[in-house]
Formats: C-alpha cells, sequence, structure tokens
C-alpha cells in the first residue's frame, strides 16, 4: 500500500462518512446523500465486476444473479420472515459465495473455456435463478416483498443516513479489496491470467485459484450489495431486480471508467450515474436516453482503454479544467450541474491528443552486440549428469489424430538435446507434454521424479520445466521488467514484487535485454520478443528449458547472438530441450539430437551420427524438399 | 488521424451535453398560470416514460397535464397556480426512490403524486412515508401491500380484490341463461395479477379457490412468467380442457397474445375474461376478440356520460385530442385516465380541505372528508383497509369492436352477453 | 395431441428466432462484432412495416420493399462506421449498447412508448392459419419459419459455393492470410453486414405479424436470441436455425408438458449443459468457427 492511498484513502471515506454524520451542522441537502447513495450501490456492483472480469479478463454478464440473490436474500428472510436484518446480508454473502463457487468449479475446470463461452454461461445464470424464483413463488409468496426500514442506531439521523451509511461502508471496502488485489501478487497473477493465461500458469501462476478467488470476493461483494439495494428500492419482486439493466450498466460504467485500474470503475460510476441524473432533471425528457447513449458510444470510441486512463496521463491539466469549469458554473448554478460539466471538461481535455509524442523508450544497442558474436565451437559434450526428464512411452491423440505414438526420451543434467523433425512430426505436441500444459493419452512423464500426471501446470513449472513460444507471447500489459518479475514472483521460492523486479535484471542480462526493462512489449522487435521469452522462462529457475523454435524468423546476426545467449544459460547449468528447424544451429548446439517422424521416435543419439542417418534423411530432407 | 477529426465533434459534443444539463426547458412544466397568480404550488412526480411501463406511464402524462392545466385555467389552487415537475423513472425503482427523494429534499415540492405501476409505486411510497408526505396513487390495488396511513389509491378495487375480482365475475355470469361452469384459469406471475388469483400471504383466496367454493370445474390451470413468447401451448391446452369461461389473470396484451394463438387453432373460448389488458390492442383483434370481458372503474360510453354531464364529456374528449397528437394508438379516457384523474383529484380535495399543502393536516382531512371526484363519485377512505375505498369497479364488455360497461346492472351501459 | 401440437406451433416459432439470432451469430463469428444494434435494427423493421401497412393500406409483406433496402444501408454503413474506427470485439458490445438505447428511444418518441399493433383489416394474417389434417399451422410463424429457411440455407450455400462465401470464411479463419490472398475485408465485410441488416428488417416484419409492438420489447429479445446465437455455435448459420429449432420446440414442449414457467428454466438449465459438454455449439462437427 503506497502512503499515498493509506492516507487519502481513508481521508476520502472518513469526509463522505462526514457528510452524514455533520449532514445537519453542513447544511448538506439530504438529495445529494440520496444521489451518493445511488452511486455508492453502482461503485460496489462496479467494483465488484471489475474484480473479475476487468482484472482476469474473463467478462460476467452475470451481475445480476448477485445482486438477485442478495436483494432476495434480505427481503424474504427479513421482510417476509423477520429474520434479523444484518444477518440477512450475512447470508447474502454466503449464498452468493455458494453460487459463485458452483459456477467457478464448473466453468475454470473446463479445458476449452474461452471468454466468450464464460461470458455467455454467465449471462445464462440470471435467467435460471428468475425462472427458480418463479417456479417455487412461496419464496416470495407470488408478489413481491415489502422491504421496511431496519432498527438502526438512531444517533446516525434519518434513514437515507444509516442507508448512505452502509452503502458507503460496503463500496469503501469493496473499493479497498480492488486497490488491495490489485497492488499485490493477487493483481499481478490476474493481469497474467487476462494477457495470456496458459503463459501464467505455464510459469508458475496457480490460475485456478486466483480466478476462484477473484470469482468469489467478486460474488460476496455484488451479493451485499445486493442485500443493501432491498433496502433502497423498499419492494422487491423478480422483475425489479432480474433484469438486463444491472449487468449492462455495470460493464458499461467500468469500461467506461477503466477497467484494468481499481478506481477506473469509481470514475465510470460517478460520469454515469451525475450525467443520467442531471438528463433527468434537465427536463429534456425524451432526449435523455439518446443523449445517454451518444455521450456512450462517443467515450468508447474515444478512450477505448477508459476515461481514468486518460485522467491520470493528464492528471494536472485535468484538475485545473475541471475545477476552474466547474467554478465558473457553480457560482450561478446548481452544483451538480457545475460538477459534472467539470468532469465533462476534464474528460474532454483529457481525451484532446498530446501535442508532443511521449519520448519513445531508448533503444540503443548495447555496445557489446555490435560487434558479432564470435562462432564458438560446438558445446563441449558436459558431463552426463543424473536423469531430469524420463517419458516413457508417451502418446498422445487429438479426437482421431495421433500427434505422438510411443515415443520415450530421457534428458540428463548438463544436456542440449536437439528435437528435430519435419512439421507435424509432433514436436510441439511434445513440449506441450513436458510443460504440463498438455496431458498424455498413454504412458508417463517424469522430471525431477515428479510423476507430470499428478501435477496441474503451474506445479510443473515449479518442478523445473520452463518453455518459451514459437510466437512469443509476452503479457503485453506489463513492462518487460514485469514481464521476467512474473515469473520470480510465482516460481518455486515465492518472492514479493519488489524483490521480484530487482532480481529480474538477472535473466534480463542474460540476454542482453536489460536496457529495454522499462519498455512494454509492443516497442520490442521479434528477436527482442524471443529474448524475452527466453529472458522470462529462465527466470522461473528451470532445470530444464524447452525452447520452441526460438530462432524462427531471425536474420543471421541475430542467430549468432541468439545462439550465444542459449550458450550462455546453458552454462550457467540449464539443460535444455531445443526444437529447432535449422539443422547449422542444432548441429551446433545440441549434446544430442532426437529426430520424430509422424509422431514417431525416429533416431536418438549422437548430433553428427544422427544428421548421416540414412532414415532421418530420407525422412527428414525428403519431407522438406517437397515443402 | 482519423482520431483527430472526430476529437473535435465529441469534445464539442460532450460540452454540448452538458450545457444541456443545465439549461431547463419549460416544455416539462406543465400548465403555466393563465388565470391563477402568485407563486405556484409545485407538484412531484415521476412516471415510466421509457422502459418496460412507458406504455401506459404516457397515459399518465397526458391526464395530469390536463389536469393541471384545467386547474390553472379555472383560477388555480387556493388561488395560486401549480405547476408539475414530472421526471422519468425509466420503469426502474432504484430510480424511483432517488428521484422522489431529489424531488422531495432537493426540489422541495409542496405536493406529491405516485408513480405508474405497482413496484414503482411501491418503492415510492416507502419514500413518502420516510418524509410523511401524503401520497395519492392512481392504480396499485393490492391492498395488503399498501401499508402507508397517508397513500391514498385513486383506483380502488376494496379490501380484497383477490375476493371482489372473482366473485363479481361470477355474480355477472351467473345473470346468463347458461352459466359457464367449466373455468379455466390462466394467471401471469406478476404480483398484482398473481394476487387476484391466489391471494397472498396466508390469505389463500382467489380466483381459483373461489371457482372450487362456487360448485365449478376446474378444467384448468396454468401460471406463466411475465416473460412468456410463446402463447401455442398455453391456447392448445385451454382448446383441449374445453372451458365455458377463461379467466385470464393477466396484463398488457397476455389476452391479445392468448386470443390470436386460440384464433390461429381456429378455437375461440364461449367466454373469456382478462383482469388488466392494455385496453386498445384487442379492439385491433376483430372478431377474434368480441365479448372478450374486463374490469373498469369508467368508460365515456353515452349513458355514463350523460349521467355525468358536460364537464366528464369535455374532458374525455380533451384528453382524445392530446392522446392522438402524442401519437397514442388507443385515445379513449378509460380507467388508466380516470384513476390518473381521482389521484390528481384526490390531491386536490386534500389541499382544499387542509386549507394548505401541510402533509399531516392533508393527510388528516382526506381520512376524515375523504374527495369529490368527476368519475368515481364521492371517495371515503377507510383508514383500517390502508384508505382503500368501497369499489365502484365494473365488468366492461367488447361489444361490436368498442368497450362498454355491462356489470353491475345499474351502472351497465349495456347487457352482458354469453357467448356467441 | 395437445403436445405435437404445440411442438409444432413450437418448431415454427423457432424459425423467427432463428431469423433474429443468424445476423448476431454471423457478424460476430465473421466480423468479431458482438451487434447489440441488430435488435434496435430488428425494432426498427418491425416499426417500420406497421407504419407503411396503416399508412398505405399495404399488405405487411409489401412493406420489406422499404424496411429491406432501408437496413441494408444502415447494416452495411455501421459496418463500415466500425472498420474505419477499428472497434474491437469488446468495445462493439458497448457502443452498439449505446445504438441500440438511441434507436429504442427514437423509436418511442416516433411512435409513442404504447402499444402499436396492426389492424385486423391491414394484417389478415394474425389469426389464420393452415389446418393439415389433426393440426393446424398458423399462418404469421409458418412464413417466419419458411422465410427463416430460405434465407438461411440460401445464405449458408452463398458461404459455401460461391467465391465471395469462400472468401469470407477465409476472412473469418485467418484475416492476415486472407488480405494476403487479395481479399479485401473491408468491402466484403461491409456487404455482409448489409444483408445482416436486410436479415433484420425481414425478421421485424415477421414480428410486427403476430405481436403488438412496444419500444421495450428490444430488450425482451435478449435471452432467447442469444440461447439460439449460442447453442447454434457462434457463425454458423445451419446451426443457428437448428438451434432456433430446438429452442422453440423445447420451450414449447416443456410448458405444456411442465409449465410455462418452468420453461425458461429448462431452457438456460440446457444452454449451461451445451455450453459445458459442447462449447463449440451443439450442431458443429469438429473444428470451431
Amino acid at each position: 500500500m503506497t502512503r499515498r492511498f493509506a492516507i487519502g484513502f481513508p481521508l476520502v471515506v472518513a469526509v463522505l462518512a462526514c457528510l452524514s454524520l455533520y449532514r445537519v451542522t453542513l447544511g448538506f441537502p439530504l438529495f445529494y446523500l440520496a444521489l451518493l447513495t445511488l452511486m455508492l450501490f453502482w461503485v460496489t456492483q462496479a467494483t465488484s465486476w471489475n474484480i473479475l472480469s476487468g482484472y482476469s479478463g474473463y467478462f460476467s454478464f452475470g451481475q445480476a444473479a448477485y445482486v438477485g440473490i442478495g436483494a432476495y436474500s434480505t427481503a424474504v428472510l427479513f421482510g417476509r420472515h423477520g429474520v434479523n436484518f444484518y444477518v440477512t446480508i450475512l447470508v447474502a454473502a454466503g449464498l452468493s459465495a455458494v453460487l459463485a463457487l458452483a459456477v467457478g468449479a464448473i466453468a475454470f475446470r473446463l479445458r476449452s473455456l474461452r471468454g466468450e463461452i464464460f461470458a455467455l454461461l454467465t449471462l445464462a445464470v440470471p435467467f435460471i435463478l428468475a425462472a427458480l424464483a418463479r417456479i417455487n413463488s412461496s419464496i416470495d409468496g407470488g408478489q413481491g416483498i415489502i422491504v421496511s426500514v431496519p432498527p438502526f442506531p438512531a444517533g446516525l439521523g434519518l434513514f437515507q443516513d444509516f442507508l448512505y451509511l452502509l452503502n458507503l461502508l460496503v463500496a469503501a471496502v469493496a473499493v479497498l479489496v480492488a486497490y488491495l488485489m490489485r497492488k499485490s501478487r493477487f493483481g499481478w497473477a490476474l493481469a497474467g491470467v487476462r494477457d495470456a493465461e496458459d503463459v501464467a500458469e505455464g510459469l508458475g501462476v496457480p490460475t485456478f485459484r486466483y480466478k476462484m478467488l477473484a470469482l468469489l470476493a467478486s460474488a460476496v461483494i455484488g451479493g451485499v450489495g445486493g442485500s443493501l439495494f432491498a433496502l433502497q428500492i423498499g419492494f422487491v419482486a423478480v422483475d425489479s431486480i432480474f433484469h438486463l439493466t444491472v449487468p449492462l450498466f455495470v460493464i458499461v460504467m467500468s469500461v467506461l471508467g477503466g477497467r484494468t485500474h481499481w478506481l477506473g470503475p469509481v470514475v465510470g460510476v460517478v460520469l454515469v450515474v451525475l450525467l443520467q441524473d442531471r438528463l433527468t432533471a434537465s427536463g429534456l425528457g425524451e432526449w435523455q436516453l439518446i443523449v445517454l447513449g451518444a455521450v456512450l458510444v462517443l467515450l468508447v470510441l474515444l478512450a477505448p482503454e477508459g476515461v481514468y486512463a486518460r485522467l491520470r496521463a493528464r492528471p494536472l491539466v485535468a484538475l485545473v479544467t475541471a475545477a476552474v469549469v466547474a467554478a465558473a458554473v457553480w457560482l450561478p448554478g446548481e452544483p451538480l450541474d457545475a460538477i459534472l460539466v467539470g468532469l465533462l471538461a476534464a474528460t474532454a481535455v483529457a481525451l484532446l491528443p498530446l501535442r508532443a509524442a511521449p519520448p519513445a523508450p531508448v533503444v540503443a544497442e548495447p555496445a557489446e552486440q555490435a560487434a558479432p558474436a564470435p562462432v564458438a565451437p560446438p558445446a563441449e559434450p558436459v558431463g552426463v549428469g543424473e536423469v531430469l526428464v524420463e517419458c516413457r512411452n508417451v502418446a498422445r491423440y487429438f479426437g482421431g489424430v495421433r500427434a505422438l505414438e510411443d515415443v520415450s526420451l530421457t534428458v540428463r543434467e548438463g544436456e542440449i538435446v536437439g528435437l528435430v523433425g519435419p512439421n507435424g512430426s509432433g514436436k510441439t505436441t511434445l513440449v506441450g507434454l513436458l510443460s504440463g500444459s498438455l496431458r498424455p493419452t498413454r504412458g508417463s512423464i517424469h522430471v525431477a521424479g515428479n510423476d507430470l500426471a499428478k501435477l496441474p501446470p503451474h506445479r510443473v513449472a515449479h518442478a523445473g520445466v520452463a518453455r518459451t513460444y514459437q510466437i512469443p507471447r509476452p503479457f503485453t500489459s506489463m513492462t518487460v521488467r514485469d514481464n521476467v518479475a512474473m515469473a520470480i514472483m510465482f516460481g518455486r521460492s515465492p518472492r514479493s514484487l519488489a524483490t521480484a523486479r530487482r532480481d529480474a535484471a538477472g535473466p534480463l542480462d542474460v540476454v542482453g535485454l536489460g536496457h529495454l526493462a522499462d519498455a512494454y512489449p509492443d516497442k520490442l522487435n521479434l528477436h527482442q520478443r524471443q529474448l524475452l521469452e527466453i529472458a522470462r522462462a529462465l527466470a522461473a529457475d528451470p532445470k530444464v528449458l524447452l525452447l520452441d523454435e526460438a530462432l524462427a524468423g531471425l536474420n543471421p546476426a541475430e542467430i549468432d547472438n541468439a545462439v550465444e545467449v542459449i550458450r550462455r544459460v546453458h552454462r550457467s547449468g540449464v539443460s535444455i530441450v531445443i526444437v529447432e528447424h535449422l539443422l547449422r544451429v542444432v548441429n551446433q548446439l545440441a549434446t544430442r539430437i532426437v529426430v520424430l517422424d509422424r509422431g514417431t521416435r525416429l533416431a536418438d543419439g549422437d548430433p553428427r551420427e544422427v544428421l548421416t542417418d540414412p532414415a532421418v534423411v530420407r525422412a527428414y530432407l525428403g519431407k522438406r524438399a517437397h515443402a | 488521424m482519423r482520431k483527430n477529426t472526430i476529437v473535435a465533434a465529441a469534445a464539442a459534443l460532450l460540452l454540448l451535453a452538458a450545457a444541456a444539463c443545465e439549461s431547463k426547458s419549460p416544455s416539462e412544466d406543465a400548465g403555466a398560470a393563465s388565470a391563477a397568480s402568485g407563486d405556484p404550488i409545485v407538484v412531484g412526480s415521476t412516471l415510466s416514460l421509457s422502459g418496460a411501463f412507458a406504455a401506459t406511464g404516457a397515459i399518465h402524462k397526458i391526464a395530469g397535464e390536463l389536469f393541471v392545466e384545467r386547474l390553472n385555467a379555472s383560477g388555480g389552487l387556493l388561488g395560486r397556480p401549480v405547476r408539475w415537475v414530472v421526471r422519468d423513472d425509466e420503469s426502474d425503482q432504484a430510480k424511483v426512490s432517488t428521484l422522489y427523494e431529489q424531488l422531495i429534499s432537493q426540489d422541495k415540492v409542496d405536493l406529491i403524486i405516485g408513480p405508474y405501476a405497482t413496484p414503482n409505486i411501491l418503492s415510492a411510497m416507502a419514500v413518502a412515508a420516510r418524509h410523511r408526505y401524503t401520497m395519492p396513487q392512481h392504480t396499485a390495488v393490492i391492498a395488503p401491500l399498501l401499508t402507508y396511513e397517508c397513500q391514498f389509491p385513486a383506483w380502488s378495487i376494496g379490501p380484497t380484490p383477490n375476493e371482489f375480482v372473482p366473485t363479481q365475475l361470477f355474480e355477472a355470469t351467473a345473470s346468463l341463461p347458461s352459466p359457464p361452469k367449466r373455468i379455466a384459469i390462466l394467471t401471469n406471475q406478476n404480483g398484482s395479477t398473481d394476487f387476484v388469483s391466489y391471494g397472498s400471504g396466508d390469505n389463500k383466496t382467489g380466483a381459483v379457490s373461489i371457482t372450487k367454493q362456487n360448485g365449478l370445474d376446474l378444467v384448468l390451470e396454468v401460471r406463466y412468467p411475465p416473460t412468456t413468447t410463446d402463447w401455442a401451448p398455453i391456447a392448445a391446452r385451454v382448446r383441449d380442457a374445453k372451458p365455458d369461461l377463461v379467466i385470464n389473470n393477466g396484463l398488457g396484451v397476455d389476452p391479445v397474445n392468448l386470443l390470436q394463438a386460440m384464433a390461429q387453432l381456429n378455437y375461440k373460448p364461449p367466454m373469456m375474461f382478462s383482469l388488466f389488458p392494455a385496453p386498445g390492442p384487442p379492439l385491433g383483434l376483430g372478431a377474434a376478440s368480441e365479448g372478450l370481458l374486463s374490469v373498469s372503474i369508467f368508460e365515456p360510453n353515452k349513458p355514463t356520460l350523460d349521467k355525468l354531464g358536460g364537464d366528464a364529456t369535455t374532458i374525455v374528449n380533451d384528453f382524445k385530442a392530446r392522446a392522438a397528437a402524442a401519437k397514442l394508438p388507443y385515445t379513449v379516457f378509460e380507467t388508466q385516465a380516470a384513476s390518473s384523474w381521482n389521484a390528481w383529484e384526490i390531491l386536490v380535495a386534500g389541499v382544499k380541505a387542509a386549507g394548505g399543502t401541510d402533509q399531516a393536516k392533508m393527510c388528516d382531512a382526506l381520512h376524515a372528508s375523504g374527495a369529490d371526484t368527476t368519475f368515481s363519485g364521492h371517495l371515503a377512505f377507510d383508514p383500517a383497509q390502508n384508505n382503500f375505498w368501497p369499489t365502484t369497479q365494473t365488468i366492461k364488455q367488447i361489444q361490436n369492436g368498442d368497450w362498454v360497461t355491462v356489470w353491475p346492472a345499474d351502472r351497465a351501459a349495456a347487457t352482458l352477453r354469453g357467448p356467441a | 395431441m395437445t403436445t405435437i401440437q404445440a411442438a409444432l406451433s413450437g418448431i415454427l416459432l423457432g424459425g423467427l428466432y432463428a431469423l433474429m439470432a443468424a445476423g448476431v451469430s454471423v457478424t460476430w463469428g465473421v466480423l468479431r462484432i458482438i451487434n447489440l444494434a441488430h435488435f434496435g435494427m430488428i425494432l426498427l423493421g418491425a416499426y417500420l412495416t406497421f407504419e407503411l401497412a396503416t399508412a398505405w393500406r399495404v399488405n405487411p409483406l409489401v412493406t420489406l420493399v422499404v424496411s429491406v433496402p432501408a437496413m441494408f444501408v444502415l447494416g452495411g454503413a455501421l459496418q463500415w462506421a466500425f472498420d474505419y474506427l477499428r472497434v474491437s470485439e469488446l468495445n462493439s458490445l458497448l457502443i452498439t449498447f449505446g445504438l441500440l438505447i438511441v434507436v429504442v428511444q427514437s423509436v418511442s418518441n416516433v411512435w409513442s412508448a404504447d402499444f402499436q399493433r396492426m389492424a385486423a383489416e391491414v394484417n389478415p394474417y394474425a389469426t389464420e392459419s393452415v389446418r393439415v389434417g389433426r393440426f393446424v399451422f398458423p399462418v404469421p410463424t409458418l412464413l417466419a419459419f419458411a422465410i427463416a429457411l430460405l434465407v438461411i440455407l440460401g445464405a449458408h450455400l452463398v458461404l459455401r459455393r460461391t467465391f465471395i462465401g469462400r472468401a469470407l470464411r477465409a476472412y473469418a479463419e485467418d484475416r492476415p492470410i486472407a488480405a494476403a490472398f487479395g481479399i479485401d475485408h473491408r468491402r466484403i465485410g461491409v456487404l455482409l453486414a448489409a444483408v445482416t441488416g436486410a436479415t433484420a428488417a425481414v425478421a421485424g416484419m415477421l414480428f410486427s405479424l403476430a405481436n403488438a409492438l412496444t419500444p421495450a420489447t428490444a430488450f425482451e429479445w435478449f435471452g432467447t436470441v442469444f440461447a439460439v446465437v449460442i447453442l447454434g455455435g457462434i457463425g454458423h448459420l445451419v446451426g443457428t436455425l437448428a438451434a432456433g429449432v430446438l429452442v422453440g420446440l423445447l420451450s414449447s414442449v416443456v410448458s405444456v408438458v411442465l409449465s410455462p414457467a418452468t420453461a425458461p428454466f429448462v431452457l438456460f438449465s440446457a444452454i449451461v449443459l451445451a455450453l459445458i459438454l459442447r462449447p463449440q455449439g451443439l450442431f458443429t462437427v469438429g473444428a470451431t468457427r
């Protein structure tokens, strides 16, 4: 927690609380409190949505399920059966949590789960709950339920004060949770899931656990918020809560504000609620929804990453504009108009294109790379060590396609094994199996004594396997340094972010990317991205490094550099399995070569012997000649 | 580059939107003072002008505007002009409660009147109760739920609509030469309609129990969700059950959809009753809807209007003209508009009796002396029954393509017709 | 008897669902636009039919002469704008939601929020039906089913057999490679979106034949239409048709055998199951998309 937050957040909450506690003294109109209460409800819901969907990228259309469960728990138990109101809040939280666990346990266990499937799954949930409430009409008696005012401490003032303070408390907790998650390992893990989920898992991030926790936190916050919503509307029926307005507005608010930041939804809520309120009050009548729709379209087009991100890029300009414009309007007019106009003006200013392009990160080539890397002799055969990887009679089918059949392979400490074979021979499948992201149809794989069949991919990473991808897949929302730090943070022995960032310098130096540590991946060229892949894999402190065509698409100078990097990695004591098309490179690097052809192992042995084996030449070159 | 081109336009539009928010357009303030003078008395309310309830919300807007205009033309209220501030709640309960809070504590309106549709009315009632405002409301009829003592219903089906409606219907049909014996009951699972079929809370009396109690055959009982889109299965079941009378405790266009689906099966039930239909659409069905029964508190049939006198006729005609101008498809001043009118008259009666806009005095005065209305006569509010007054509700029927009041006999404009 | 009759009606109604869903499914699958504004176009199509049929006193089917070209242009223009502004899949959802709000409110301003319904003398189809043996087939849904069958199978054949169709499928599967083969994705995308706009006009006309219109109807289609899109497999036309029929059949039969209140529960539970067991859609074979 930064100091600014540690001071600022309680201060803001305290000021907001004072608006109610000292409302009479301050002369603060009750209506503003009602409007703030509505905003706080949406802040809770939007933040709840954002914790899962914004952070992890799994879009949910099911926010109405939590609001519905919360509102129904309170309405049925408190409104109908007279159970203590505060107990019903706990029930709401509990039931929402149960629903989340059920949805998560089903959805996140699906191997084929894609984002859109999750979205549609969540879309169906509120419909099912609404139908359940209708089928079993003894739940609400069929007519809907009046929710009266629960007893509350007299010192708080009116019911509106009580409602406001309750909502403030819940919204504050929601935002605090969102902040803590964003700033902790949690947030980094979820950002990893959003950017490239299986990569994150492969680096040691227990993605299932983090997704479940995010879903759970989201559900509990949403359910508690829904429980308070029942008090606010005073009458709860199926139609009043299980409709599409809630999920759609929650998404609109979060995305408009900025869904990758903890404060984004808050900004979105303030903007949308205030805009709606002022439009309603302005007597635009039949034009109000048209204006709202148009503003939504424009803002999404102009600031797809969210208004808050734009405001934050120019905090001073935005703040000054907001203050000046607001003050100008405030003097003659209504304060709410002033605030809205100020906000809109600040947004408009923030949206104006930057005059000067941001300085490009320094991409100076380090001096050492200018000199061509000396062509080193083939790697010296390192003394054969312990067996690290052992595949026994491994087979893998995809539906009817037999990608691998009966392949056995051992990798010992200190080896560089070259894995070669024509296209479609099963090399990438084997890499997938070794890294745990695929499971063998038959056979067993052991890494450093661990049976991979029993381990989820992130545990395979902890067992000492790291891989790179043929097409580099960096975490696009993180800097080069943080990409590497991710692997350290979630490695075999977990580290804090600060430590991880410091330690990231090591792997970056090994691959020679130290000078780009603060750049974002989209500024890197292909070679640099591939080096980043290696650095990131290396940072996981692997015993075995799987390089899947790490040199594809490079020019000769870059290849020489990459070869040198790989040697450096090898010398640091990491065994390597390298999948490569370029026989020159494999010949240069490998201490042993394994040839795959149509899913079976064709040869295994000393590079010179294997590459002169007539069967290999026929399979490999023959196929290549045709390709 | 393409961004630059739209950025300027966007910034301009944003500021425009902001500017629009500031300038309060006068269009919403119905009825500027003409005959009356002095500070206006401000009445605040919301109506669902968009969203699910908007179809009927529009009727209440036109009726209210007409009422306020006539009131101001005839000297206003206590000699002061009346201004009505009506906001769109978008059929959203959360908006209703926030907007009523705003009207009362921010705009400091002198008086309030209820919104449209039962859930919204209940949300508004909670706010009114907290501020002790007197709130006449148009259309919420589930008496047991309306517990605030200063809420005054403008449409009453008595304290127990779940008993009254089926009982009245069976009384009416009993007057036919061959009363229906086989009854099918189709219920929309909306609160107000479900209540009339099945009762509420511990009181399970309703159309279903009364049918059995009267010794009639309940040949079919279907509950359908308000979201129903496929009517053919229900229609097929009705056809096969061969009822003499279909009681559809439904809303909006439910009876139209049902009758149409039955017509497509080449079937028309001998008699059908529908509880709260939108009045216009069934008439568009032609022969398929002839004979449909429903409830009403007012139909502008000639005999009824003749009895009420010239004022009522003028109101009905003025309303028709305005509704036509607003492009409403059905421009007849009937139950919804009449209940709207009643609500306004209750409000006016309260102010006049209290000699001002003191909310508690208004509430007491209404309890004590009731209100006189153009279309429902004198209303005596019964505090023991949540202010529901002895009902004047009648049964209407589509005869020759128009709605006419047919029961009870003393208020009927025509006689009830049995199956053709 | 009752069950079979209800099943038949349900299957026919499924045709309308399929036609509504086809446009959403194709723009999502091929153009990567989750087009909520499609519901707005269906609504506009329905109101255009209502307005023109009522004003001109013509057969509702004739109004397609105006509404189809209008929606064709609107659909194409929207896609052109999305393409010009490089709208992403996620943002398309938000933008089209904004557009839908604008359309719904505009419709409300023009035609009022009250129920609008074609009078019986303009629209003879509403209560008509065709009798075959002991079963009857309502004309509005029969028409909807026939047209849906025609449009969807026709579009399917176009996609399978013609150059444009192959180009579209190539574009859906791999944009860069399709571009490399000289496929102008812009023109094709605009054309496709324009055609889906035209189907929206047809779906709107068919809806208005048997239903009273209110602006809020547009939101009520969400659940069923997305159910059909998912079950059919995003981007699969024939799957969408089959899913529409399945959804219509399922909800009809459940309504008769159990109760109408149970129908949405069964339907959406079926969707959850389908998503879990066959995430690529019920009727697709092998690869996704």
